[in-house]
This record gives structure tokens, sequence and C-alpha cells, in this order.
């Protein structure tokens, strides 16, 4: 997992720009992210998370349309890359991995 | 999508947006951003959507979304800082002198800065850790007193109760009253102040519970604890469920059952509590505690409000009251009008309300602006010093600004060079200056006045302090040095024309400055510790040595112990009275037909006169104590002469309906403190059922052990009831203490301004003499002596020398003196003596200093000296 460098919140985005294939814009990935998550984010820190992502390779992007309500600015539309598809579903295997090993681990584990 | 009226964000953002985004990103941002606002347009109010945009785009200042701008990029500044930096270090390595004078100056300047800063942050943060300090009021109320309206703390009695049932907006009441009993836990015997409250005070006031549980107050049984009381009974065990004995007076006493101990409390606060029992106690505590009396009052009644706002209507429905309060009293008790003082300000205006439940800090306040004004004096000295010595070196630096010039640093990157050069010395003193504050000055001052300012570093303000601090005091010290250093024309430095010697005036004045400060420091701490000593030794009008006094819990107590305490023989009086000199005394209204007369009264026996030693003056005291001399009265000096009796004995005067004589005068004494000035005052015979002191004299020496005798004695006879007396000495103990560390807290400002000084005055000496080593190992080789040498380097200093005492010894003289008479109603008689000793001192201080130098160019070998190219 080291090596691929996704922190949790990156992973989210990711997931979410996944997700919502062609609306996957900016605001569109905040707005759904915020409604999932039932807290308020900023947009800067989607947008560093984006550009880290691209950085990365996670993301590829390109421009789209251009809307009255941006004042006429285009969007970008944000796709994952084949290689952010093969850590997404690693990182889930690590995890089924682990939730599948609990109960023999922890015998008396009150509340989860 | 079509809005018919467009709005847009605010254009400042927009643009600042657009500044630092990189260019490929900014588009697709931009957009959002507005995409984004339309949005919240829709949802909130179009202000609040600005807000949120504006904040969203100072969220969007981040290194990865900023483009690298371009000043930054054509410049390589970090080098250029990095060659300042080294440049700095090396000059503070090179002058290791100077450099110590600068960073120690500045240090300790910044020391007492951080200072008053921890003491300011302690004064303001009184009682404001309650929750609810902006929903919870203290009900006040005007009245007329003497003309002036006046706000009173206290409230009627039956109001409290009335607000809560009425009116809606009013959440919860809390009463508050106090009383002094007796607590009794197995044999922990104590005089203590219980708080009796309504259960609700600990759901309107932050006081965490360490044991037990809030709601228990609701039982008339229960008593809470705070953490100190619960150490002094209990220890460290939980004493959850014990009980306690409470004694409200000698007939009633009640079981408490022990239901909470309260966590320690925060270090500045002044509503608090040593036990809390439920306000119902009042009809156990005492026979005629009326609740329904609206001519009596109880000590404070809080409030809260369910909204802030809704203060207003509760203000406007407080007439109805008004009245009720009108129907019963007299006229001049009436109340004008009621106020709400929120818990927040409280202590910040408690020195304008009477008796009111929070302790007054006008003092704390005063002393911050003290404290400011002496932080910026001493970094003014420290800055003075920095200055005198950066303008003094500067002929060193020439040839390094006249290189940075030629090579196309304008006069301001010089300037700037010399303020950043300044900011790392600063920053050096900054770090030196915390930590002298929290080793030094932080806990001295603590633990002189014993209490706990609770100083952190992880205060997010003391930070922000800081900086400014730092900030301030770089471009202060280092403002004029760099204009003067920057100045310099290039051709002139390269040329080797430009010859600046030690002559600039604005060093002299600044030095003049300096020393005309320590002066005046120097005076007024001479002169205050004159008046501490005079004050220690002045005398009472009476004897308080070997002179002691108890309290007594009623008449049969006295007569008992009296006994007893004859027998010692080391006993030469003993006396019963109703009140004590210093500790108690009555307020009498005297009549004299056409005027009245107001004195200080003080009930006591045939005995006391000789008990205390106060000094007759004219005709007898007490003879007969049962009979003939129930209408006379003993007065002092200055009652008759404020009445103007030449012939005071004999004179009569009525007080109420029944008429007394004067049969003899004493001299004046000290009722009170010294700083409270003496009033009239007057003897009467105390009837034998109300006393409540015993005061006894001892012979010489003996002091001691009559006093263990008294509290054996006292232990033997009343095991159930605390001890409650002490030498008579001691009861101003406290005040001197005050005084001792008033002068303490003086002399240490004053060493201080006094070590700023003369650290300034050796920089600029050594300065001047390494500056002159040829013309002095010219005039050694021609036979200069000690005198000439020493005429030679000191004759300029001592002229600024002589002003500075010229100007500072008078203003010091001055200001001690207003100081003094304003702050103290005795004080020592003024004359030049104290002024004279701090002149003395401060000649030997600049001697030292001089001849630290006129050694050194004595001991010199002049080969050497002119030897040097």
């Amino acid at each position: 997992m080291k090596k691929t460098k996704l922190g949790e919140f990156e992973e989210l985005v990711l997931l979410t720009v996944a997700a919502l294939q062609e609306d996957a814009y900016g605001v569109e990935i905040k707005r759904e992210l915020e409604q999932r998550l039932k807290e308020k984010l900023s947009v800067g820190s989607i947008q560093s998370a984006l550009k880290r992502m691209e950085g990365k390779g996670f993301l590829t992007s390109a421009f789209g349309e251009a809307t009255q309500k941006r004042g006429g600015k285009r969007k970008r539309i944000y796709s994952a890359t084949a290689y952010a598809h093969r850590v997404l579903s690693e990182m889930k295997d690590i995890r089924v991995g682990l939730w599948s090993s609990i109960p023999t681990l922890a015998h008396d584990l009150k509340t989860i | 999508m079509n809005n018919p009226n467009p709005v847009h964000p605010p254009k400042w953002p927009v643009r600042f947006l657009r500044f630092f985004v990189k260019k490929e990103y900014l588009e697709e941002i931009e957009g959002d951003m507005e995409e984004l606002f339309q949005d919240h347009v829709e949802q909130f109010s179009f202000r609040k959507a600005r807000r949120m945009y504006t904040w969203e785009i100072l969220k969007l200042f981040r290194p990865i979304l900023m483009r690298n701008l371009a000043f930054m990029s054509n410049l390589t500044y970090q080098g250029m800082f990095k060659n300042y930096f080294k440049v700095s270090l090396r000059g503070l390595l090179k002058n290791p002198t100077n450099s110590f004078i600068n960073i120690f100056g500045l240090a300790a300047a910044i020391g007492i800065c951080v200072f008053a800063y921890a003491f300011a942050r302690w004064t303001y943060s009184t009682d404001q850790f309650h929750e609810l300090k902006n929903e919870v009021f203290l009900v006040t109320f005007f009245a007329d007193r003497e003309g002036t309206p006046q706000q009173y703390g206290t409230t009627p009695r039956p109001l409290g109760e009335m607000l809560k049932n009425d009116l809606a907006h009013v959440k919860k009441v809390c009463r508050v009253e106090d009383g002094n009993v007796v607590v009794k836990y197995e044999d922990n015997v104590f005089h203590e102040r219980v708080r009796y409250t309504d259960p609700e005070f600990l759901e309107m006031f932050t006081f965490p519970l360490k044991w037990g549980t809030t709601a228990s107050l609701k039982d008339v049984n229960s008593i809470i604890l705070s953490e100190p009381l619960s150490i002094k009974y209990f220890g460290d065990q939980n004493p959850v469920g014990l009980t306690m004995l409470v004694k409200f007076d000698d007939k009633r006493s009640k079981a408490f059952k022990i239901t909470g101990v309260a966590k320690e409390f925060p270090e500045a606060l002044t509503i608090r509590f040593d036990f809390l029992i439920n306000f119902d106690n009042l009809r156990t505590s005492g026979p005629d505690y009326d609740f329904h009396d609206w001519t009596a009052f109880v000590n404070a009644t809080f409030i809260q409000i369910d909204d802030t706002a809704n203060i207003r209507t509760v203000a406007g429905a407080m007439a109805k009251y008004k009245k009720l309060q009108h129907a019963a009293v007299k006229e001049e008790w009436a109340i004008s009008s009621f106020a709400f003082e929120p818990l927040a300000t409280l202590h910040q205006r408690s020195e304008d309300i009477h008796d009111d439940i929070s302790r007054s800090s006008q003092t704390n306040y005063a002393t911050i602006n003290w404290l400011i004004g002496i932080s910026l004096l001493l970094l003014a000295l420290a800055s003075f010093n920095y200055i005198n010595i950066a303008t003094a070196t500067a002929a060193k630096r020439l040839k390094e600004i006249g290189v940075r010039k030629s090579i196309g640093a304008t006069r301001g990157i010089v300037i700037f060079q010399f303020l950043s050069e300044n900011v790392v010395i600063t920053f050096f003193a900054l770090i030196v200056g915390v930590i002298l504050a929290m080793t030094i000055f932080i806990p001295g001052f603590e633990g002189l006045w014993d209490f706990n300012m609770d100083f952190r570093l992880s205060d997010p303000k003391l930070w922000i302090y800081l900086v400014v601090v730092l900030l301030f005091t770089s471009v202060a010290s280092g403002l004029y040095p760099s204009i003067y250093i920057s100045k310099f024309q290039v051709v002139g430095i390269l040329k080797g024309t430009v010859r600046f010697g030690q002559k600039n005036p604005i060093t002299k004045i600044l030095l003049c400055v300096q020393l005309t400060l320590s002066c005046i420091f120097m005076v007024l701490t001479v002169m205050f510790t004159q008046n501490t000593n005079y004050l220690a030794k002045r005398s009472w009008g009476y004897n308080p040595h070997d002179a002691m006094y108890t309290l007594l819990p009623d008449r049969a107590s006295f007569d008992k112990l009296a006994a007893l305490m004859e027998q010692d023989p080391d006993v030469l009086k003993v006396s019963g009275s109703v009140q004590h000199v210093g500790k108690k005394n009555l307020v009498t209204v005297l009549d004299f037909g056409d005027r009245e007369y107001e004195v200080d009264e003080l009930a006591v026996d045939a005995n006391y006169f000789e008990t205390m030693q106060l000094q007759l003056l004219q005709g007898r005291t007490f003879e007969d104590h049962e009979g003939s001399d129930r209408q006379s009265v003993v007065i002092n000096e200055l009652m008759a002469k404020n009445i103007g009796w030449t012939q005071p004995v004999g004179q009569v005067f009525r007080i109420d309906s029944s008429q007394f004589e004067v049969i003899g005068v004493v001299k004046d004494f000290h009722n009170h403190s010294f700083v409270t000035p003496m009033r009239s005052t007057m003897f009467r015979v105390a009837n034998k059922d109300n006393y409540r002191y015993l005061s006894l004299r001892a012979k010489e020496g003996t002091e001691l052990e009559t006093y263990k005798q008294l509290q054996a004695s006292w232990a033997r006879l009343f095991p159930e009831t605390p001890f409650d007396g002490g030498y008579q000495e001691d009861i101003w103990g406290g005040y001197f203490e005050t005084i001792k560390i008033y002068s303490l807290v003086w002399r240490t400002f004053s060493c201080m301004a006094i070590i700023l000084a003369g650290l300034g005055l050796y920089g600029l000496l050594t300065l001047n003499v390494a500056g002159r080593t040829k013309e002095f190992s010219i005039r050694k080789v021609l036979g200069a002596g000690l005198k000439n040498l020493a005429a030679n380097i000191s004759n300029q200093y001592m002229v600024l020398f002589g002003i500075s005492l010229a100007i500072g010894a008078p203003l010091g003289y001055i200001g001690a003196k207003l100081m003094l008479s304003s702050s103290y109603a005795y004080h020592m008689p003024f004359g030049i003596s104290g002024v004279v000793i701090a002149i003395i001192i401060l000649i030997v201080l600049f001697l030292l200093t001089l001849s630290t130098q006129i050694t050194k160019v004595m001991k010199f070998n002049p080969v050497e000296g002119l030897k040097v190219e």
C-alpha cells in the first residue's frame, strides 16, 4: 500500500471521481462527498487532492462544457486511470481481508 | 440557469485568486467558485454567500495550486537572506561585549514585556471560564445615596423568586447568601464561611465536580465542598457520603451529608465557594430570616436568560418590582432602577458596584497600565543602547556598505538588510527574554504575592504578541541606525573621504535620556524604600508590642478565660471590650442640637487603656464599668480638634436621646492602617454582656509564651470552638508585607533601568576608547599621566551625566512626592536625603564604569597602540 501513496481523503475523492463518471468536476465532487461524509469540505482541499493525484497519475482530466452559472468558464472533467482502478481494488482487497479476520482476532469486541 | 438579476462574487477575492493560482488551473477553479457562489446565493443570504466565497478563496491559497510568482522566480532571495544572516551572526561573534549588551538589554526588557502580558492575561481572564458567562446576569440596582446615583450588587430578598415565576425569558435564578459558621468533622473544628444558594448555582456557573453529583444540592441536607476545603478536612480521601456538623450559632447546628467535591478552581476567579448548602437552610440557620421582606437584601441574585438579546425585555418588566419595593421602604431607600450585569464583564465593572459578589481588582487593572509604561520604558532604554552602539560602530561597516551599493544595492535594500539583521538579534533576545520571564520574573512575582498566573507557552495569543514585540522592537531600535548608515555615498566611502567621528548629537541625546530615566528611577526607589522603613517604625499611638487579643463567642467565655489568664504571672492586664482597636469599630452619630457629627466608637472596659497602652493626655479614663461612668466618654485629640473644643473635658453632647460627658482625652492612635487617615474616635463603657474581645498585655519578652498559654487555655475551656485571635502587631502584618513587596518590585525595575543605562554607557565608552587608541598612545608617549588621560576620556560624559542628574533628580523627587502623598495618608516627611543617596549611588556607579576604561588605557603599552595601522 505504501508505494501507491494514496491518502485516506485522496482515496475518497478518487472513488467519488470514479463513481461520478462524466459528472466528475470540482463542485460536483465536493457536493457528492459532502453528502456522503455529512460534513463541509473546502474547495481548496478537493482541488489540492485532485491536483496531487493528477500528478501521481491516478487521474486524467479534460475541459468540459461551459455554463452561464459558471460565468462562462469551462468545467474540468476528471476521470480515474486504469492504474487508479487497480490501486483502488487492491486497497479494497486489503481492507476486506482485514475485516474478515477481525472476529478471530478479538473475542470480546463489544461495540463496532 | 438564466438569472434575471445576475449577482457577482466580490471583486477583490477574484483578483487575488487570479493573482496566485497557476494559469492552467485558473479557468476551472474560478468556474467552480462561481458555481458554488451561485448555489450559496440561492441557499443563504447574498452577504453570507460573499463571506463564504472570500473564505473559500483564502483556503485555496495552497502551495500546490500556487504559481511561481514572477518576482520570486526572477531573483533568488534565499541566497540574499542567507548572506544577511551570516553577516549578522559574524557581526555578533566579532564583538561579544557589544552583542552581550544588546542582547541582554533587549532580553531583560522583553522579559518584562512578557511578564506584563502574563499579568494582563491573568487579570482579564478572571471569571471568564464560565460557559454561560453571556447568559448569566447579576441583578443590580441603582439608588440615590447622598445625592448621587450608586449601583449596588445586592437584591431585595423576594425579587429572585418572583423573577423566576413571572418572566418567561428568565430560565434559571440563583440567590446567594453568605454566613459565618463553625464546621466540625471529628477533631477538625474551624471557622468557615458557607454559601447558601439555590441548586441552579452549579448549573449556571461552570464549577464541575470531582466527586458527587451537582443535582444533590436540591436536598437541604447536602453540602458541597471546594477541593482545598476537602483536602483540609479529609486529605486525599473521597469524603462523599460522610457527615459534617455545621454550627450556625451557639444554639443552632445541623448535620450535613457531603454529596460533592468541586474540581480544582481555575486560577483567575473571584466568584468561588468553600461550602455550598441549599438556600432553604437560611430558615434553619437564623430564626428570623424573612424570605418575603422587601426591605432586606440578599447578597446576590443571578439570573440566566434564554437569549442574551432578551435582557432588554426583562429589564422592561422591572417597573412592577420597583413599585413593590417603594411600597415597602422609606423614601431614602427607594430603588431608582434595576440593571443587569453579565457575568462576562462583572469583574471589570465590580469597582463601580457596591457590595457585589465579585471582588474588585481595580488595582490590577491599574497595575497593567503601570506595567505597560515600565515595559515600554525598559524597551526604550534597551533600544537606545542598540542605537548608540550601532551608530558608533557604523564606521566598521562602511566598506561593506560601499561594496553592496556598488554592486547594485539601493538605499532601501541596505536599510532592509540592517533591519533584518536587527530581527535576528531581537530574535535571540526574545528567546532569552522568554526564558528570563518564565524562570525569574513570573515565578518571582507569583512567589511574592502567593498566587499563580497560569502562564502557558501554549497560549496562541502569546505567540502573536511575541511576533508583534519582535517586529516592533526590531524596527524601533533598528530604523535610525539603518537610515543613518545607509545614507553615505558609495564614491565617498570607497575613496575613503567619508569621515565621521563619535560626535553624533543623537547618540548624546539618547545617552542623556537614559541617564535621566535611571536617575528618576533611582530617586523613586530610594524614597520608596525610605518610606517603607519609616512606616514600619511609625508609632501607632498605642503599644501593639506584647499585646494580644482573641474573639469571644459570648460573655460567659470572657469570664472563664479572663479568670484563667489573670492567674498567669506573665499577664499584666486583661480587659474585655465589644470592639477592638485595629479589628472592629462602630460608627456613631453625635447630636449637638444644631448639627450632627459622625465618629468611630469603641466600647471597652476600664482596663482597656492600660492594656493597649493608649496615652491619656487630659482628664481621666473610666473608673467604674458598672455604674457611674455609663454616660462618660473618652475621646481622641483629633475629635476635640475637629469639633473645635479647646477645653474638651466636661463637654456634653447627645447620642439618640441620652446625654454624654467627655471625661478624658487620649493621644491620637491608628485604628486603621496608615493608608487611611485617622478619624475622630471615642470610647464608651461596654456592657459586660456584649464583650466580644478579650485583650491582654504580657510582660515584656514573654509574648510568645503568653500567646501559647492563651491558646492552650482556650483549647481547654472551649474544645468545640476554634481559637480566633492573634498578636496585636500582626493585625496589619499583611499590610506591611504589601508595602515591602511594592518596594521590592520598584527596586527590581530600578535596578534594571540602571543596569541598562550602565551597559549603554559602558558600551559607548569602550567604543570611544577603542577608536582613540592612537590618540591615547601618542598622549602617553608624550608623558600624559592619569589625570590628563582620565579627563580626556571622561570630559564629554561628565557633562552629559551632570545634565541628566540636574533634570532627573528634581523630576524623581516630585514624582515620588506625588505618588507617596496620593497613596499614603501618613508618609515620611519629605527631605532631600533620598535624592542625595540616589545621586551618590549613581555617581559611584558612573565612576566605576569610567574607571574600567581608564585603567585599560593606563595599562596598555603605547607601542602596541602606535603599531596598529
